[in-house]
């Protein structure tokens, strides 16, 4: 805003952010920095944690356990990301038009995102049951034998991934409907009188008015799925064969399993790094393709 | 050529009917399941293969749930927790979301990364030192300690700068030129032209607080402070669990969330944003 | 007017807030609460005033139902000791551990908490449980005596007594009579041995059907067991290496993988598919099945007859001991007061009493009086062999990073069950990452 200067300017700063920003510092940057100085300690919970220098950090990284979980990761984050984007975004443009029954639509497709993992996984575990579940059952009525899915060490992360876009397409959903709010009419009208056809409008004028949405929806995806435990821990606990697990279970099973509160802070770490990496990547590119007014 | 054209559009929308009635089937499916477990009996609740309709009608599973657990303390516990946070959450982040968007100063983006930061550490770690940070204030047990570390989520902020940065600034400038402050302005102007990103980010906010599980499991041990997740959880035991028992109360803590919603999504629509603007 | 509104909004979010911390009753992070108990004033001058304790006691195993029985046993105690008042602290299983190490983490450590002896051990040995020895020695109404004895080693380290055996459970073979009938098959007897069922397995299976004739999963829990009824010994004397890979041991998970992969007669993970083998039972699809006695009340309205029979051994029988125990914190305040607590939990008749009667597992103590309304309930019928197993307990293997060795094990046994490895490619594989935990 034109004319805000000096003083005043961070007079304004300081009242429209001091209270986020000392409630963020006291109960989140300062466990933060903690857990960041229990890097360099082990530490059982039950005992004085003992110091022990880059230990955690030697160990990380020639642990094979940890570059298989980065792995698995991002594998998750491939086939999860980019669908689940697209598909949100299809489904809340299709159901932002005047369809009879969008309205319950929307709240089906709201469903699983509110739906705890306990639920969702126990449905998904039946779907992808090799003998008694209806995925085989389907398949089969094409001739086709399908997989052990989460029992079999190559199918056990799609199956994952494919419950976790079904589950989150919802989320997705409604951000975007909320941005398409945002387009005024005016634009798609102006574009019709130049003759702009359907294609065209989505183009010229959705696209670029809601990359601020997928922006945004790309971040979250990402910063989430880089730590993606929940529904992974009920459906395979990481299985089978360890062929799914994931850096932040990694995370989980050695601060509260196996008593090394410091090596699970040092994976923590180590797994921000690289998410901090993505975003300010991401940040930076947003300036070529983000449109805001 | 017209009525070839007429036809393409009815086989377009008939296709487009289909795949959202199949989706849109798919989607509520668990819930259809998780309601038809709750009203079966306790024995056959999981047998094979999966039945999808109970064969007897039953709402023992209901009595069950009301009569092992404390099933209204905990749904008021959660209830309370979470319009608290939301309404906190809302406040809290949009007005920091506002400064980001809508003042230039040194070190926004700086700063901005930093909040954005605060979500790349996985919780399961933060939550020990957050422990010991309740306890000293004294603050376990306590229904502070349930919401206060949850108000100062970076999402939210993250969602609205967004969503303000897409603001057409004619309006709040007009107001600025009329003699309005920054808080002016954005109760004015900026608040009732966010209403959809507000209620987006106020349904979140709700759902995320109803849902969340490992705070409270931490930060409360006496039973009357329990939250809804905590209750569900307690219901499978270490060897057993009376799965239409767990489902009953899936559902009845799943019923705000849909209602609210519903309620939410009829606010969501486009007529009620655009008004400001053709002022 | 609106700045007004969003204004007042605020205070009254900040003011319900407060509100609400200060109506809820006072939380104490501290542990007790001290108040001078209100007596009849006159007579009460000459004698001391009843100190009035509160202390907490963290479960694991009073949920899913049982938490109204173990409200009635808390008024129980308190009706008899009254200057005490105990506070429980219900956690599903899956996160007692980790919420209880939490506590102790941030210095608020319950007063009592119970354990089962895979965790008691790592406690026992870090110095956080309670020595109980001084304590009985000083309470003569104490008889350790009345424990089974078993039971109350197990919670000993270095002579000293860490917590009292709470509850104890085994594992036993639960097989199907109507399957056997239709087979013609003579039942299982105490003196099986895993060809005897393999062959009971292979009468009995019946793949069009989806029955299978066996059940007993390749897990850790089963794999040491197994083990020891092969006489091979888990580590070496000094626990300086393992001997997993050792031709017994080998043998024994040789047959266990058999069954799912040469005879087809147990199903695998895969064919389990998420169900769990209980509900397969339960559905008369499993003719025997192996697990624990706390299924007793799940299958007790099975629709077909079935009985139990102690778990079939190869050189000799190994059956689990499972058991619980209630320790006293090292921190806590007020041992006194939780030593009766635990005494009480554990070994007072009306606790015993009440297990026994709502199936809620298993008392450890010694006296079978206790048992007798035990073995009347049906089915199944032949509840003594619970009792006959116990003559074949072994305890399970601990090290002190025992979470890990668990979680290693299961890996490679789950690559077994998939296929993709042999026994011994497995166990020797397994030796390896297990000898570094021991370092």
């Amino acid at each position: 805003m034109a004319g805000d200067k000096g003083l005043k300017k961070y007079f304004w700063v300081l009242f429209f952010i001091l209270p986020s920003l000392l409630g963020k510092l006291i109960f989140t940057v300062f466990p933060m920095l903690t857990s960041l100085g229990l890097t360099m300690f082990e530490w059982d919970l039950l005992t004085t944690p003992e110091f022990v220098g880059f230990e955690n950090f030697k160990y990380l990284f020639t642990n094979p356990t940890f570059w298989q979980s980065l792995l698995h990761t991002l594998y998750f984050i491939v086939g999860y990301v980019p669908i689940v984007i697209v598909l949100g975004f299809g489904v809340a443009l299709l159901l932002n038009q005047k369809i009879k029954g969008r309205s319950f639509s929307r709240a089906a497709f709201f469903t699983p995102v509110i739906s705890s993992w306990v639920a969702v996984s126990l449905l998904w575990m039946w779907i992808f049951s090799p003998k008694y579940g209806i995925l085989n059952y389907l398949l089969g009525l094409f001739s086709i034998t399908g997989p052990n899915w989460l029992y079999d060490t190559q199918w056990a992360m799609p199956a994952i991934i494919i419950t976790s876009i079904w589950k989150d397409i919802g989320y997705i959903m409604i951000m975007y409907i909320a941005g398409l709010q945002n387009i005024p009419d005016e634009y798609y009208e102006a574009a019709a009188l130049d003759g702009a056809g359907r294609w065209q409008k989505l183009i010229h004028i959705t696209f670029p008015m809601l990359s601020p949405t997928t922006f945004f929806a790309l971040m979250i995806s990402l910063i989430n799925s880089f730590q993606v435990f929940d529904q992974v821990w009920i459906m395979t606990q990481g299985g089978p064969a360890n062929s799914t697990t994931t850096l932040v279970q990694q995370i989980v099973m050695n601060a509260t399993r196996y008593g090394r509160y410091g090596y699970a802070a040092a994976i923590s770490w180590i797994l921000f790094l690289i998410i901090f990496g993505f975003t300010v990547l991401q940040n930076h590119l947003q300036k070529r393709w983000v449109f805001y007014e | 050529m017209i009525r070839k054209k007429a036809n393409l559009r009815i086989t377009r929308k008939t296709i487009l009917y289909i795949m959202l009635i199949i989706s849109s089937s798919t989607m509520i499916m668990p819930f259809v399941w998780m309601i038809s477990t709750s009203l079966k009996t306790t024995q056959y609740t999981l047998s094979i293969p999966i039945q999808l309709l109970p064969d007897k009608v039953t709402l023992e599973g209901y009595k069950r749930l009301f009569e092992i657990s404390s099933f209204g303390r905990m749904f008021s516990n959660s209830f309370l927790v979470a319009i608290i946070t939301t309404i906190g959450q809302l406040l809290i982040s949009s007005m920091a979301a506002y400064a980001f968007a809508r003042i230039k100063f040194r070190g926004s983006d700086l700063l901005f990364l930093l909040y954005l930061a605060t979500m790349m550490i996985p919780s399961q770690v933060t939550v020990t030192p957050l422990f010991i940070l309740m306890r000293y204030f004294g603050w376990l047990d306590t229904y502070q300690g349930l919401i206060v570390p949850g108000l100062f989520r970076a999402f939210g902020v993250f969602l609205m700068r967004q969503s303000f940065l897409s603001l057409p600034r004619e309006l709040e400038e007009a107001a600025y030129i009329d003699g309005a402050n920054r808080l002016v302005i954005f109760i004015r102007v900026v608040l009732p032209l966010s209403k959809p990103v507000l209620i987006t980010q106020g349904l979140m906010a709700f759902m995320d607080s109803w849902n969340s599980y490992l705070w409270p499991l931490f930060v409360t041990s006496k039973a009357e402070m329990f939250t809804l997740p905590l209750g569900l959880a307690n219901l499978q035991g270490q060897y057993l669990t009376e799965w239409n028992v767990v489902m009953a109360g899936t559902v009845l803590s799943i019923i705000p969330m849909l209602c609210i919603y519903i309620v939410a999504q009829k606010y969501l629509i486009k007529g009620f944003v655009t008004s400001g603007l053709k002022g | 007017m609106k700045k007004r509104l969003s204004i007042s909004i605020v205070s009254i979010v900040i003011l319900f807030t407060v509100l609400l911390s200060a109506c809820q009753p006072a939380a104490s992070t501290t542990i007790e609460q001290e108040t001078l108990a209100d007596t009849t004033e006159e007579q009460d001058i000459e004698e001391e005033v009843a100190e009035q304790v509160t202390i907490t006691y963290a479960t694991f195993s009073a949920n899913a139902g049982h938490e109204e029985d173990l409200a009635s046993l808390v008024a129980e105690f308190e009706a008899t000791h009254p200057n005490i008042k105990v506070e429980t602290q219900i956690v599903a299983f899956d996160d007692y551990f980790n919420k209880l190490q939490t506590m102790i983490a941030g210095d608020v450590a319950p007063d009592t908490y119970e354990l089962n002896y895979e965790n008691f051990v790592s406690y026992a040995e870090k110095g956080l449980l309670l020595d109980t020895t001084v304590l009985a020695s000083n309470d003569a109404s104490s008889d350790v005596g009345i424990f089974y004895p078993r039971a109350l080693e197990a919670f000993q380290l270095d002579g000293m007594q860490l917590a009292l055996p709470e509850t104890f459970s085994t594992v036993v073979l639960f097989y199907n009579k109507d399957l056997f009938d239709a087979a013609g098959f003579s039942y299982p007897t105490a003196d099986w041995t895993w060809n005897d069922v393999l062959v009971a397995a292979q009468a009995i299976n019946d793949p069009e059907n989806g029955v299978y004739g066996f059940y007993s999963p390749l897990q850790f829990n089963e794999f040491y067991k197994k083990a020891a009824q092969n006489n091979c010994s888990f580590f070496n004397e000094d626990k300086t290496e393992t001997l997993i890979n050792s031709p017994e041991c080998v043998e024994a998970l040789q047959t266990m993988s058999d069954f799912v992969n040469v005879y087809n007669v147990m199903p695998s993970e895969a064919d389990l598919g998420g169900s769990s083998n209980s509900d397969l039972f339960l559905a008369g699809k499993i003719a025997m099945d192996v697990t624990g006695i706390w299924m007793f009340s799940s299958f007790a309205d099975a629709p077909f007859a079935w009985d139990i029979e102690i778990e079939p051994g190869m050189a000799t029988h190994a059956t689990h001991f499972f058991a619980n125990g209630a320790g006293i914190s090292s921190t806590s305040e007020h041992p006194q007061e939780s030593w009766e607590w635990i005494k009480f939990i554990t070994s007072s008749p009306e606790v015993a009493n009440l297990r026994v009667e709502k199936g809620w597992e298993l008392p450890a103590l010694s006296d079978p009086d206790y048992f007798t309304a035990y073995l009347e309930q049906t089915p199944p019928d032949n509840r003594q062999a619970v009792f006959d197993s116990l003559n074949y307990a072994i305890v399970p293997p601990v090290i002190s990073r025992q979470s890990e060795m668990q979680d290693i094990i299961g890996n490679f046994l789950s690559q077994v069950d998939l296929g993709t490895l042999t026994p011994q490619e497995a166990l020797d594989q397994a030796k390896v990452q297990v000898d570094e935990l021991l370092k």
